[in-house]
């Protein structure tokens, strides 16, 4: 860019920093040195202090916006899906009472209501309780697969499609341990199944988008 | 140590549960290995893919907006301990310095817009084009923001003086700030942003005019401003800004990659409109 | 000394109570006499202000205040009325709330100020000027005259303003319009909502920019405009076919649409940074 410097017309301070500074007891914004723990913010969520209620979003906003966006391919929906998550965990906060990391229960929430958007939908929408194959757990070989290698590298949009293309029960788990990087333990509280569970809809989901990876690569192989 | 060996016990192996048992089988059996490499890729790359997501402003806007609305989010009342106003005469002029850091902001966006434009306007809607009056002088521009300095310099000044009896229909700003009160007032509003829109556009990007004051510290100010005059309010006021900010800063981002867009420049003259709205609201509310 | 029935105190303070909230709410009535085109404003901190038509020459103010740690400052210089809530020392949002009710002739020039709210006017012809932060503004039934309207975040309802010439910005409040038409309409909000409904009438200028708030314009079947929407980051779409219209510059697919419905009496723009637009049918 020509001529003078660029004229910064925003304060970096008070661009919507991760976790906003917040004097206790006092709501008082501007002592950086004097942080809040997320238990407290969270009582002062409950108190109705808006501060409070921005620093736990800013806390969590990208692991659920990631959530959604991953579960429905859709930004403008997964905008949507996330607000709404927020709003209805921001509803019950004075119905916490720490039994589980709110993390967890926020992630619970949001895998709900993605669920119910799903189900509206008229997705199927497979109880993850469920065993779903009985079937050996080979994974299927799709035409072309065996000339396509993923050799050592995929392509960020074919993951993004791949993932996109997993059935709803299986894209739940293995968006919550490999993208958002929960624990299996963690994925079972906040989806309702058991840990074996958890693990077995993962490595089939992952079993699945090697596949479909696969696949993706063998028809760009073929198309040039 | 077999490959049905090695599928049954799958998932442990790719997340590094298995034993050291199956490390030999793997050195000599490439499809298991290329089959454990491929599912360890597979989960690494996921795990990448959240990094670059980021919901927009307008997320946090909205549910704000609905927690308000359902009184979820409780305004803070003032501790009545600490006066929250000051009496009449003194409570006005102490924001003088408002109206022309406001005047301020929008020049030096008009001088921002410059140096945004690489190459001739691209061509626009005939209305639009029709609307707008002939754009004023680089030196024109120039003398603006410097008075809008000196402005605000003269209003440091009378800071704290006896004001007359308080027109409330007659905006502070008004003799300092033609730019914003075209924000408040009734007079002629569209040509005036207009011409200042047409300012951005026409100006050559060369230009020796000089930056204006940081607005990182005249935020600072502002708010400080607020905390002292109406401390329930500052919050409010911060949100506020950061999200004109926000959208400056993200105007500005997009303005980078897309310097022909006349559409984004006009959606930046907007935001600094916004801007210089918010604290003329300040000014006009702060007491 | 006897003392007191248990009942009788009981009574007596449940009294006392009542006779001092009685005396924390007081009312206070001011009339003006004014000519042919009367200059109104009133500007309080906490409170809502209500504005109606009254009788011809005449302004008529009734202020409620809720503690005495307020009063109401009112002048008259000609035809021009000001009225300023002033606040003392202590006084916060609960005992430093006034609202007024006011009724003016139906051509007055109105300013409105207000911090909380909320804010509504009716029935009006004159030009408006309604500024509140987190006020609440709401304005129906108003024809000829120059509305403006500014709000940081209060939420802005426009109902049936007819040959208006209006302007609305917000920060981040919603505005909502329902059969607004005139001359020329505004409406500016950073991340507020933008909603029309309506067949934005014939021959004005129709302007809705956000930054990221969406934008949502419900028409009836018979309108007659020229449309020009355009999301840099958004997505846009119409539901009702359009007769396409040559632009200029060239967009991404879904992110713009220009086009035309009827004669194409009304021009509206629909701009956006990064919010939704929409255009649909009723």
């Amino acid at each position: 860019m020509p001529g003078l410097p660029f004229v910064n017309w925003y304060n970096e301070s008070s661009s919507m920093p991760h976790l906003n500074p917040v004097a206790a007891g006092k709501g008082n914004l501007t002592d950086p040195k004097q942080r809040v723990t997320e238990a407290e913010a969270i009582e002062r969520a409950k108190q109705g202090d808006e501060a409070a209620f921005e620093i736990l979003y800013n806390l969590h906003k990208r692991r659920v916006y990631s959530l959604c966006l991953r579960m429905v391919s859709n930004p403008t929906q997964a905008e949507d899906l996330a607000q709404e998550a927020f709003l209805q965990l921001f509803r019950k906060i004075g119905t916490f009472r720490g039994e589980s990391a709110f993390s967890t229960w926020l992630h619970r929430m949001t895998v709900n209501v993605v669920l119910m958007q799903l189900r509206k939908k008229g997705l199927p929408v497979v109880s993850l309780e469920e065993t779903l194959e009985t079937e050996d757990e080979t994974p299927r070989k799709e035409f072309g697969a065996d000339d396509a290698k993923l050799s050592g590298s995929i392509e960020r949009m074919h993951l993004k499609r791949a993932i996109d293309k997993l059935p709803p029960g299986y894209k739940t788990v293995f968006v919550l341990h490999d993208v958002e990087g929960f624990e299996h333990n963690e994925i079972a509280d906040i989806v309702g199944c058991s840990i074996g569970n958890s693990k077995s809809q993962l490595h089939k989901a992952r079993l699945k988008l090697r596949d479909y990876l696969k696949s993706m690569r063998a028809e760009k192989a073929k198309t040039g | 140590m077999t490959c049905s060996d090695v599928r049954r016990v799958l998932p442990g192996i790719v997340d590094g549960e298995a034993g050291a048992d199956f490390q030999a089988h793997l050195k000599d059996c490439p499809a298991c290995s290329e089959l454990v490499g491929d599912l360890r890729l597979i989960a690494s790359e996921a795990g990448k893919l959240a990094e670059a997501d980021e919901p927009p402003a307008r997320v946090w806007v909205g549910i704000a907006n609905q927690l308000r609305a359902e009184g979820i989010i409780r305004e803070s009342n003032a501790d009545p301990a600490r006066p929250v106003l000051v009496p009449a005469p003194a409570r006005r002029w102490k924001a003088w310095w408002l109206a022309p850091v406001a005047a301020a902001i929008l020049a030096a966006g008009s001088y921002q817009l410059a140096h945004y434009k690489q190459s001739a306007p691209a061509p626009q809607e005939a209305r639009q084009t029709a609307t707008q009056p002939p754009a004023p002088t680089q030196q024109a521009v120039e003398s603006k923001v410097e008075s809008a300095i000196e402005s605000k310099k003269d209003a440091a000044q009378m800071a704290g003086k006896a004001s007359s009896p308080v027109n409330p229909t007659a905006r502070v700003a008004e003799n300092h700030n033609p730019p914003v009160r075209a924000m408040a007032k009734k007079s002629e509003p569209a040509e005036d942003e207009d011409t200042v829109a047409a300012t951005g556009q026409n100006l050559q990007a060369e230009t020796s005019l000089p930056p204006s004051a940081p607005a990182s510290a005249d935020d600072e100010q502002f708010l400080s401003e607020v905390s002292q005059r109406a401390p329930g309010m500052r919050l409010t006021f911060e949100n506020q800004l950061r999200a004109v900010n926000a959208e400056i800063r993200e105007t500005q981002e997009y303005i980078k990659r897309h310097p022909g867009d006349v559409d984004a420049r006009q959606h930046l003259m907007e935001a600094y409109q916004q801007k210089a709205m918010l604290y003329q609201l300040a000014l006009d509310r702060v007491q | 000394m006897e003392s007191i029935p248990r009942s009788k105190a009981m009574t007596a303070v449940l009294a006392a109570c009542l006779v001092s909230v009685a005396v924390a709410e007081t009312k206070k009535e001011y009339r003006y006499s004014v000519g042919a085109n009367p200059v109104v404003s009133v500007e309080t901190q906490y409170g809502g202000i209500s504005v109606k038509p009254g009788d011809d020459n005449e302004v008529w103010v009734v202020a409620t205040r809720q503690s005495d740690k307020t009063e109401v400052d009112d002048q008259q210089i000609g035809d021009r009325i000001e009225i300023v809530s002033h606040l003392f020392e202590g006084a916060d949002q609960q005992s430093g709330r006034i609202d007024y009710e006011v009724r003016v002739p139906s051509n007055a020039t109105l300013s409105l100020r207000s911090s909380t709210g909320p804010l509504s006017v009716e029935r009006l012809h004159g030009d408006l000027s309604v500024e509140g932060t987190d006020a609440a503004v709401d304005i129906r039934d108003v024809s000829n005259g120059h509305v403006h309207v500014n709000t940081m975040r209060g939420p802005v309802t426009l109902t049936n303003i007819r040959n208006g010439h209006v302007e609305i910005a917000s920060i981040t409040g919603n505005i909502a319009m329902k059969s607004v038409t005139g001359p020329l309409v505004k409406a500016n909000s950073g991340a507020g909502k933008i909603s029309y409904d309506g067949d934005f009438g014939t021959g004005g200028e129709y302007k809705f920019t956000t930054h990221s708030g969406n934008i949502v314009a419900i028409v009836p079947a018979g309108t007659s405009a020229d449309f020009s929407a355009h999301s840099m980051l958004g997505k846009v779409q119409h539901d009702f076919p359009l007769q396409p219209r040559h632009s200029r510059e060239t967009f991404q697919p879904g992110s713009a649409f220009f086009g035309t419905v009827g004669k194409a009496d009304s021009a509206v723009v629909l701009r956006s940074f990064s919010g939704r637009i929409r255009l649909k049918q009723h």
